[in-house]
């Protein structure tokens, strides 16, 4: 198990000429760590991965495993297992053979592979498959066989590239809590790669959010949700998404409060940075509340009960908004329901750039604190 | 219901017009070598398995066998590793690729007859060009046609540089279905290019390959224009092969039913090598195993 160091990591395809798939990554991931990175398609989650394990030569940069640098290294010598999103088990190769080709091609000793083989297969519930082909398997054994093929091998790093991707929502949600488990169990240090921000929440320890090759913000996933560092951010994490808008800062007698059309909402004291005069207001759908009396309503043009939760939609003086409440069975569309905003629960971002104006978490301050 | 019935007329008027065409020379062929005959058009007299009792205490029967076997497990052997090397090199990607690929696969489309010319042009022991340029050096060269062991190598060479292009060509699309992720998964898995080539491109290759051998099997054991516009046989019989002494006994000696038998014997022999090669390596690798 090791640290991993990744030391403004670039990466441009094309001879290096092209555009770049991932610019300025710094990250520091502590031994044992389950890091999670998400995106959107197309964001350099995969290259990154790749990256790491050697798959793809950095532009740029350098990344370090266990203090050792390996920007140059081939995969062979990384010691780093990967599970690829549809698995690339070897077909003309049996499950026990698939898992114990790693070991094989380092020389290990038959008695030994057979060992760590037969462990995995018991502990990921594969003893049964043991001579079957990958095609013979369902998709959540594939992935199992994938994620035995890389347990066997003891490696420094597990990197996952959305390995429960091409699994159904059930089988999601049992793999998703195995690999848990797992690395619970393990306290192995392992990236994950996905793209659904439900996986991210609640498997990483710390989740990197990324856009267009960049870093949007790296945090721990209440930190992510409490205090996004910018609208992209405040945007991917949270389901349905925050409500975004976008005003004015104005004097509304001592305090201060954001405008926008004919909604008025005070901010609170000594928390942003209110220099900018043009902001962009967040709250998410489920902080706000309905408050008999409140001056705000909501025309709720579309109800969508969940269960547990009542979604709305609607416009709230003028703005388009959702929400979100506990059961109410009454709500119907067509209503008007009294919403007030809790003013703890606003967030403030800067129009230009989106970058968040709360004072503690300067604008660059995330990026910063990684690359320094 | 009227189209289904249509449908199955011409299915069954196609399999019977490719029963006539194909099934109608075997079964004369078949029929031919348990008679006696001088010619085509004479009369056919029975004379049982005579035919096949005499062919197959022949020496030069079991000797022609011997050598089309030979001729076609070395040519085979050559065409299938420079095949797999060539189009190895082929699927990398290096400048002026698509020229060299077009290139490589030109000796495909010469005509047999001309490619046997050309090979004589260069090998001619008397007037050839490889005489000449080696003499120019000083060296000579012996008459490669004058001993069997050269003679069957320059049929080999000759059936190498011809058809080796077809085996290129099918590995070369072999190669694009093996997923690049699988040699990603080794790579990270610690295997080297001898690894990789073992233990992914072969397997991947594997179905491609069983057909090819397949094809190129019949194709040069069978194989009778080359060798007769090459050596006709020769020298001394040493380059016989079951096909040429079929020929030559039907159309040069006129022993229209031992060729008949030679060919029918040849024909049993292949179908029961393919079986048993087909039984052994199934083209549907799912068969293969459990
Ligand atoms: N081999 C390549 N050659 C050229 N461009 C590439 C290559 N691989 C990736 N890219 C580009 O790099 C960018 C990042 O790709 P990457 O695969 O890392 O995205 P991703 O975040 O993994 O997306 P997804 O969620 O769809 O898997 C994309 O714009 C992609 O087009
Ligand atoms: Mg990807």
């Amino acid at each position: 198990m090791a640290r991993i160091s990744l030391q403004h990591v670039s990466k441009s395809f094309g001879g290096g000429h092209g555009p770049s798939a991932v610019k300025d990554f710094c990250l520091e991931i502590e031994d044992g760590e389950l890091i999670v990175f998400v995106g959107p398609s197309g964001c350099g989650k995969s290259t990154t991965l790749r990256m790491i394990a050697g798959l793809e030569e950095a532009t740029s940069g350098a990344i370090l495993i266990g203090g050792r640098n390996v920007t140059h290294l081939p995969p062979k010598d990384r010691n780093v297992a990967m599970v690829f999103q549809n698995y690339a088990l070897y077909p003309q190769k049996t499950v026990y053979d698939n898992m114990a080709f790693g070991l094989y091609v380092r020389g290990e000793d038959r008695k030994e592979i057979d060992r760590r083989v037969k462990a995995a297969a018991v502990s990921l519930d594969l003893e049964a498959l043991l001579d079957r082909k990958p095609r013979q398997l369902s998709g959540g054994q594939m992935q199992r066989v994938a994620l035995g093929r890389a347990l066997v091998r003891d490696p420094d790093v597990f990197l996952l590239d959305e390995p429960l991707s091409n699994l159904d929502a059930k089988l999601r949600v049992k793999m998703r809590e195995e690999i848990a488990t797992l690395h619970a169990r393990l306290g192995a240090t392992m990236i994950f790669v996905t793209h659904d921000q439900v996986e991210a929440m609640t498997l990483g320890d710390r989740i990197v959010i990324m856009r267009d090759g960049v870093i949007q913000q790296a945090g721990k996933p209440l930190e992510l949700y409490d205090r996004p560092a910018n609208t992209f951010v405040a945007g991917f994490i949270g389901s349905p998404e925050m409500n975004l808008v976008n005003g004015q800062l104005v004097e509304d007698g001592e305090r201060l409060a954001v405008r926008s059309g004919d909604l008025t909402l005070r901010i609170p004291e000594n928390t942003f940075a209110t220099q900018e005069k043009n902001v962009t207001l967040g709250i998410r759908p489920e902080h706000l509340v309905i408050a008999d009396g409140s001056p705000l309503e909501m025309s709720v043009s579309l109800v969508e009960q969940i269960g547990a939760q009542t979604y709305l939609l609607g416009m709230i003086a003028g703005h388009k908004m959702r929400a979100v409440f506990e059961r109410r069975d009454e709500i119907r569309s067509g209503d008007k329901v009294p919403i007030a905003f809790p003013t703890e629960r606003l967030h403030l971002f800067s129009s230009a750039g989106g970058a968040t104006l709360r004072k503690t978490e300067g604008r660059v301050a995330v990026h910063a604190k990684e690359c320094a | 219901m009227v189209q289904d019935r249509r449908v199955v007329a011409l299915f069954i008027g196609s399999i019977l017009l490719l029963g006539v065409i194909i099934g109608g020379p075997l079964v004369y062929a078949i029929m031919l070598s348990f008679y006696s005959a001088k010619s085509f058009v004479g009369e056919l007299q029975w004379v049982g398995l005579a035919n096949y009792a005499k062919t197959i205490q022949d020496p030069l029967f079991w000797q022609a066998f011997a050598n089309g076997l030979m001729i076609a497990l070395a040519a085979i052997f050559l065409q299938v590793v420079l095949g797999v090397g060539i189009a190895l090199v082929l699927n990398r990607r290096f400048f002026g690729q698509s020229v060299v690929r077009a290139v490589s696969i030109l000796p495909y489309f010469l005509p047999t007859v001309v490619a046997c010319l050309i090979a004589q042009w260069i090998l001619d022991p008397n007037y050839g060009l490889l005489k000449s340029i080696l003499a120019s050096f000083g060296i000579g060269i012996a008459d490669w046609s004058a001993q069997g062991v050269t003679a069957r190598g320059t049929i080999v060479l000759v059936s190498v540089w011809l058809w080796t292009p077809f085996v290129i060509t099918c590995v070369l699309a072999g190669l694009q279905t093996i997923p690049t992720q699988l040699y990603e998964a080794a790579r990270v898995d610690g295997a080297g290019a001898w690894r990789q080539f073992w233990h992914i491109t072969v397997p991947g290759l594997r179905s491609v390959l069983v057909v090819v051998i397949l094809l190129r099997g019949i194709w040069m054991f069978n194989k009778f224009d080359l060798i007769w516009l090459l050596t006709k046989g020769g020298p001394l019989n040493q380059t016989e092969t079951l096909p040429t002494l079929a020929y030559r006994k039907s159309f040069l000696e006129f022993n229209l039913g031992g060729g008949a038998a030679v060919a029918t014997l040849s024909f049993l022999i292949l179908a029961g090598v393919m079986l048993i090669y087909l039984r052994l390596f199934p083209i549907d690798d799912a068969k293969q195993g459990r």
